[in-house]
């Protein structure tokens, strides 16, 4: 039977394949061109970084392999923590599920069934991401073909066994506490862990660990890098059996093998003995419904009111608070912010610690702080704004046959996401200047440029969003990473790394004065480079906005 | 109330719907019937503006739906096969999304959306998420939600489907009174004996096309009679009914055939 419901998705996969117009080929195929790219680009940060750590007299070595296990711990936990998550809807809220728990199936073959696509999604994007990681380890160590062979030996049981514990969290706390509520808590909870971690790791301050002299004795920091990584993870019989095969320790490499998939073997066997106890008790308890909410008195909405103060219509009112209604009533996004909030105050505390002495480095540090506060914008509007217009899903027809343009539509999805975005970005570039102390030119034109970015990139995402619609999708993360996830991600930051550029000119000039260089201030050049920010401005809104409008527009999607 | 002139939707290949000309007018309860991917859903997600017809023309309530698809739309009102409404909203909640979306005035809503919870037997569930809501009861949220900015065409896709006897038997009701007052009615159904109870025309669509219009009586002229699967070999010749209609039309004879290896 679990034959059978395996080959039903390798039909579905040949079925989609095949029925791929050559526009769609060619579409998917520059995409896949677009995913290799960034994978290069990862790879050219991780061969300079793992370059420069070879080079370290005696410790390089060392260094390289504590970096391996370190990379092999914190995919472990992501893994983990993406299985639980991953699985909490995969194995307890897919849509197919209401046809497989009443076909003639056994639970085990249910299960295992759906806990292999969970550990498929869990893990192929994360486990993707090594890849570079350990080319560059291979090409700066100079290790053959043979190297790239025994990670991909150990990478499959490693994914599993990482994947398959955050499935046995999400068994059992569902078997406990089987209730649809469950998912809600669990989310938040997960989240909220994952961002003390976050938080904790970054207060710890590990940028000291390749720094000797930040340890009083030198013989602790060789001790700390010699000793291994989490002993008893299989992250490190991951980091192990690379670092023996590289060696030429084939017996080694072979145990640590032999731990990976035996372990996995073992762990995925008690896991389908566990399921065959609980999953169908933790199945039945997560179709309950919610809670009783209490009626909210039919008054003036607090949007209708701003609308009217604003003259903007009433049915932006009405889509702005159905908006805010459901956005704040899903659990996913409340976990989704606090994250957000952890990363805000990490990265002005990491800004804060910056060993910076000179006024003028702190101001050049300031203005490049757009570029990396655009990044963090472009990866929120990813999680937040992207699927603004897909997160509608079925419920589409709705809005389609009311008497509202599209138009109106999207203005209010912006709206909906520029405000919080303007917070945030006012939030990292007043806090950051500040902290910096740069001088007042950096600091206005750092500012006024993160939030002129901001709304840019806030509007790329709503125009993507709508060019790439998504109704159909069960989760949200489906959503971001699509293809058309990746292409408002790889535009995005295009768009800040040409802002950056061009903004670079009259920073350049405003230097040179501060330096002494008289006359370096040519109002032609800063002219022309507002102008080409107008344009680049202009191009990188409008374009997406009005493609993502008539795509809308002739979208045939669910009714 | 309806004018629809030369309508085609093809998708890539597929031609849906073929030109179609029909015209439903004021206060008249249309029956679409046909069978499964007739082209019937497709026909009424035009009609609506969800989707644009490839060719043709679509006058509703006086606006063109290309030219002039907000006035159009604010006449329409739709009741989807699939009734999916958004899940963190309550009862209420959507209903007046609703009521502000089609400009309801506020106290109108005040007063109405009590009244159609209450008549729906929704009271006690208004303020309740609609994730925790049955297959029906979401069924008598958009139709509570249709009713309340009244507009002047109904469109209607298996309304029907998922309501309990004396849910739809009230939503029959509901519909013959706002005909009479006018309400132009566009319903698909595959539940022939409510098209036949209901509908004052009746339109049957094969493969995109529309092989038959008009009244019951019409169609009976039309049909050859289909001999049913219970019916005595030799028994007297029964009077043709909407069923027969249908299968004699959609070919149905085979399936007598077809019984008797069952």
């Amino acid at each position: 039977m679990v034959g059978l419901l395996l080959r039903r998705r390798a039909l579905s996969l040949g079925n989609c394949v095949r029925s791929l117009t050559g526009y769609e080929v060619a579409r998917n195929l520059a995409f896949t061109a677009a995913g290799i790219g960034l994978l290069f680009g990862l790879y050219s940060g991780f061969h300079r970084l793992l370059a420069y750590l070879v080079t370290v007299e005696l410790i390089g070595r060392l260094l390289v392999w504590k970096l391996t296990a370190m990379m092999m711990l914190t995919t472990f936990s992501m893994v983990s923590i993406s299985g639980l998550l991953t699985s909490l809807t995969t194995l307890y809220f897919s849509c197919d599920l209401r046809f497989l728990m009443v076909a003639p199936l056994s639970i085990r073959a249910v299960f295992i069934d759906k806990s292999l696509e969970s550990i498929f999604f869990a893990s192929w994007m994360i486990g993707l991401v090594l890849l570079p990681f350990v080319t560059a380890l291979a090409q700066v160590s100079g290790y053959g073909w043979g190297f790239y062979a025994a990670f991909v030996v150990t990478l499959a049981p490693f994914l599993a066994l990482a994947a398959s514990a955050g499935i046995a969290a999400t068994l059992v706390i569902l078997y406990l506490f089987p209730s649809s509520r469950t998912r809600d808590a669990v989310y938040v909870i997960a989240t909220l862990s994952l961002t003390l971690v976050y938080g904790l790791v970054r207060f710890a301050e590990p940028e000291r660990l390749i720094r000797p002299d930040a340890l009083h004795v030198v013989a602790d920091y060789l001790n700390f890098l010699q000793a291994p990584t989490a002993p008893y993870a299989p992250s490190w019989w991951l980091t192990e059996a690379l670092r023996s095969y590289a060696a030429g320790k084939t017996a080694v490499f072979w145990w640590n093998c032999g731990l990976l998939y035996g372990c996995a073997a073992a762990v995925y066997a008690l896991l389908v003995m566990l399921a065959s106890r609980v999953y169908f008790i933790g199945y039945s308890g997560a179709q309950e419904g919610g809670l009783r909410r209490l009626e909210a008195p039919l008054g003036t909405l607090l949007e209708t009111r701003a609308a009217r103060w604003l003259g903007a219509g009433p049915d932006l009112a009405a889509l702005f608070w159905r908006e805010r209604k459901c956005f704040f009533r899903d659990v996913k996004h409340w976990s989704q912010i606090l994250l957000i909030l952890g990363l805000i105050f990490v990265y002005l505390y990491s800004v804060k610690r910056l060993p910076l002495d000179n006024q003028d480095i702190r101001s050049i540090i300031s203005f490049l702080n757009v570029g990396v506060a655009g990044f963090v914008i472009a990866a929120l509007g990813l999680r937040f704004t992207y699927p603004a217009i897909s997160i509608e899903g079925l419920s589409w027809w709705v809005v389609r046959c009311a008497p509202v343009s599209l138009a109106s539509v999207m203005r209010q999805k912006f709206l909906f996401s520029a405000i919080p975005m303007t917070m945030v970005a006012l939030t990292l570039g007043i806090m950051t200047n500040r902290l910096l102390d740069a001088d007042p030119f950096t600091s206005r034109l750092s500012l006024s440029s993160l939030l002129v970015m901001t709304w840019v990139i806030v509007a790329m995402g709503i125009g993507y969003g709508a060019l790439f619609p998504m109704f159909n999708v069960e989760n949200i993360h489906q959503i971001e990473s699509s293809l058309g996830g990746f292409v408002y991600m790889a535009s995005s930051l295009a768009y800040v790394g040409v802002s950056i550029m061009v903004l670079s000119w009259p920073m350049q000039m405003h230097f040179r004065e501060r330096f002494g260089k008289a006359g370096a201030w040519d109002w032609r050049i800063a002219g022309l480079c507002a102008a080409a920010i107008i344009v680049i401005n202009a191009a990188a809104c409008i374009l997406p906005w009005k493609m993502g409008l008539r795509k809308l527009e002739n979208h045939e999607g669910p009714a | 109330m309806i004018r629809i002139r030369g309508l085609v939707k093809r998708f890539g290949s597929l031609e849906a719907v073929k030109k179609l000309d029909l015209s439903v007018p004021p206060g008249e309860i249309f029956g679409f019937l046909g069978p499964n991917g007739a082209g019937k859903t497709t026909t009424v997600r035009m009609l609506c503006g969800l989707i644009k017809p490839t060719e043709g023309r679509i006058v509703v309530a006086g606006f063109d739906m290309a030219e002039r698809a907000i006035e159009a739309k604010r006449a329409v009102g739709l009741v989807p096969d699939e009734p999916f409404v958004y899940p963190k909203l309550s009862g209420a909640e959507y209903l007046r999304f609703i009521g502000e979306l089609y400009g309801v005035p506020l106290p109108e809503a005040r007063r109405r959306i009590p009244e159609l919870l209450e008549m729906f037997e929704l009271g006690g569930w208004g303020g309740e998420l609609v994730e925790s809501y049955s297959h029906g009861m979401r069924q008598k949220l958009v139709i509570a939600g249709v009713l309340l900015h009244q507009p002047k065409v109904l469109l209607l896709d298996e309304p029907m489907v998922g309501l309990d006897p004396k849910s739809a038997r009230m939503t029959k009701d509901i519909f013959l009174t706002l005909a009479a007052r006018g309400t132009t009615i566009f319903m698909c159904t595959h539940i022939l004996e409510i098209a036949e109870k209901l509908c004052d025309r009746i339109g049957i669509m094969i493969a995109g096309e529309l092989r038959a219009l008009g009244t019951l009586e019409d169609l009976r002229g039309l049909a050859r009679p289909a001999p049913k699967a219970h019916d005595p070999p030799c028994g007297p010749a029964p009077r043709s009914d909407l069923e027969d209609v249908f299968l004699s039309l959609t070919g149905g004879r085979e399936y007598s055939e077809l019984l008797k290896n069952l």
